[in-house]
């Protein structure tokens, strides 16, 4: 079976000024051709920088990652054209018209100009973005700039669809507008990666998830099959905030203790 | 190739849109042009000066202004808040060659620099100055300020790849200062102090306005010319190399 995304002990180190910080310290993952595969994790866990090895944007330091059969260390722009990807604040260049910013990505995929506008259009039209297309992005919303993110991210019709918390700060309207988005983007084809910290949109979601704390992959499994064996351990009801609390060894008290801290 | 020439539409777009960031690369070099003028322009009567060959003062300083007019490095400025704001890494992720990355925002820097250059010159003309060498002068001229400015923009790109920030790179832009006056701005470098002409020897960028002089003012120094555009060749390769090699290593 090829795999949408592989990685095999996937490591990144820096440099600091005490020696080194593993950010991620050996990382498998195996994500399955046309799922939608959540990565979960706390802040600071390993997520972004998991993501941004395997999107070709960092160096890996240690492992092997293919994405789209695709070797990224050693074919990092055949990887770039077959990966979408929309980052935690969203990559746009706000003196340019969506319309703009979709026709000139299209073309640096290689699209002719013709092909680039008829890609910039259908794009507009699918996110919703059509009356607001020939306005700067400066004055677009929070939840048309995510839009608008979105569709760079698929303007070339990529295989697999890399998300890194896609709703961070949208209100829960938005939020669900992209929800919607995902799950289309998902019925056509693509392989979508997201990383969020919104359980309850990785329950919606996403097909089966992992979750990562402290640079390790520390649990993986459907949405469903990690409920039914915290289930089968500790009884009740448990939901997925309760599988990830267990998983990154955190427990409701604690937070909350820290609130309490943060609020004194 | 043509990824460069499409992110260089880009930025030439983004530059139109931001009249504010470009009116005061202007608007500055022309007031230095006017107050240097006013301050030194009595102290060297065209008449009686031989270095000016028959021009006034204005003639001498328009190349000190077309450099400072080349020393804003706006390239940098817009290249680092495309970090900031997370539209570089959106570039990084797509199958462009690196170099186009770089390469883009020094020939839109390039293409905004003729077309100032072209209306300082104008502007001068009007405050007496003639550009002694003729059409091909005027034409050398706006090349070697061009070359300059992405020279300087090029510098100014490293501090913003190695630091990310947009402070540090507006900070970086201070070289323009020692770089810019540690030359024979107001008088040749014959008529400095011994350790002022010292430095303005060991300046590359004296040499680049002392070919801009031979343009303006004539004289036939044709050598000048030369020396100037060998160093700003030479001034350019490096930064283009260096910029190269700092976006291929941007982690």
């Amino acid at each position: 079976m090829t795999w949408a995304v592989e990685a095999t002990g996937l490591k990144k180190t820096y440099p600091s000024k005490d020696g080194e910080v593993e950010a991620v310290r050996g990382v498998d993952l195996q994500v399955r051709t046309g799922e939608v595969f959540g990565f979960l994790g706390p802040n600071g866990a390993g997520k972004s920088t998991t993501v941004r090895m395997l999107t070709t944007l960092l160096t890996i330091t240690a492992g092997t990652a293919t994405v789209a059969g695709v070797d990224v260390a050693r074919e990092p722009d055949a990887v770039r054209r077959k990966i979408g990807v929309a980052l935690q604040e969203a990559g746009l260049d706000d003196r340019q018209t969506g319309r703009e910013l979709l026709t000139l990505q299209a073309r640096l995929f290689g699209s002719s100009p013709s092909q680039a506008k008829e890609l910039a259009q259908k794009q507009l039209e699918l996110v919703d973005l059509l009356e607001a297309g020939d306005r700067v992005i400066k004055g677009y919303s929070g939840g048309m700039k995510r839009r608008l993110d979105l569709a760079t991210a698929l303007v070339h019709e990529p295989e697999v669809l890399f998300l890194d918390e896609p709703t961070t700060g949208l209100d829960p309207a938005s939020r669900l507008t992209v929800w919607d988005e995902v799950r289309r983007i998902n019925a056509r084809g693509t392989t979508v990666f997201l990383t969020t910290q919104y359980l309850e949109e990785a329950d919606q979601l996403c097909d089966r998830l992992a979750i990562i704390d402290g640079g390790r992959i520390v649990l993986e499994g459907t949405p469903a099959d990690l409920k039914a064996d915290l289930r089968s351990r500790r009884g009740g009801e448990p939901t997925l905030d309760d599988v990830f609390l267990d998983a990154t060894g955190r427990t409701r008290t604690r937070v909350a203790g820290q609130v309490e801290e943060v609020q004194a | 190739m043509k990824q460069t020439l499409i992110l260089t539409g880009r930025a030439l777009r983004e530059a139109r849109r931001t009249p504010e960031a470009l009116a005061p690369t202007l608007l500055i070099p022309l007031f230095f042009l006017v107050v240097n003028v006013g301050q030194a322009g009595k102290i060297f009567p065209g008449k009686s000066t031989p270095f000016l060959h028959g021009q006034g003062y204005a003639g001498f300083q328009l190349p000190s202004s077309l450099l400072v007019a080349g020393s804003f490095g706006s390239a940098a400025l817009f290249l680092v808040e495309d970090i900031e704001k997370g539209y570089f890494d959106r570039l990084r992720a797509a199958p462009v060659s690196r170099v186009a990355l770089v390469m883009s925002r020094l020939l839109a820097e390039s293409v905004k620099s003729l077309v100032l250059t072209a209306v300082m010159i104008a502007i001068s003309l009007l405050l007496g100055v003639r550009i002694a060498t003729g059409v091909g002068g005027f034409l050398l001229l706006l090349v070697l300020t061009s070359a300059w400015a992405v020279v300087f923009a090029g510098f100014m790109q490293l501090i913003a790849l190695k630091t990310r920030s947009s402070a540090a790179t507006q900070s970086g832009g201070l070289i323009f200062f020692p770089l810019l006056f540690l030359t024979p701005s107001f008088a040749p470098r014959a008529m400095l102090t011994h350790p002022m002409e010292v430095a303005a020897s060991c300046n590359p960028v004296t040499y680049i306005m002392e070919g801009m002089r031979a343009l303006v003012l004539g004289g036939g120094d044709w050598g000048r010319v030369g020396l100037a555009f060998a160093v700003v060749a030479a001034a350019g390769a490096v930064m283009l190399l260096l910029n190269v090699r700092l976006v291929k290593r941007f982690d």
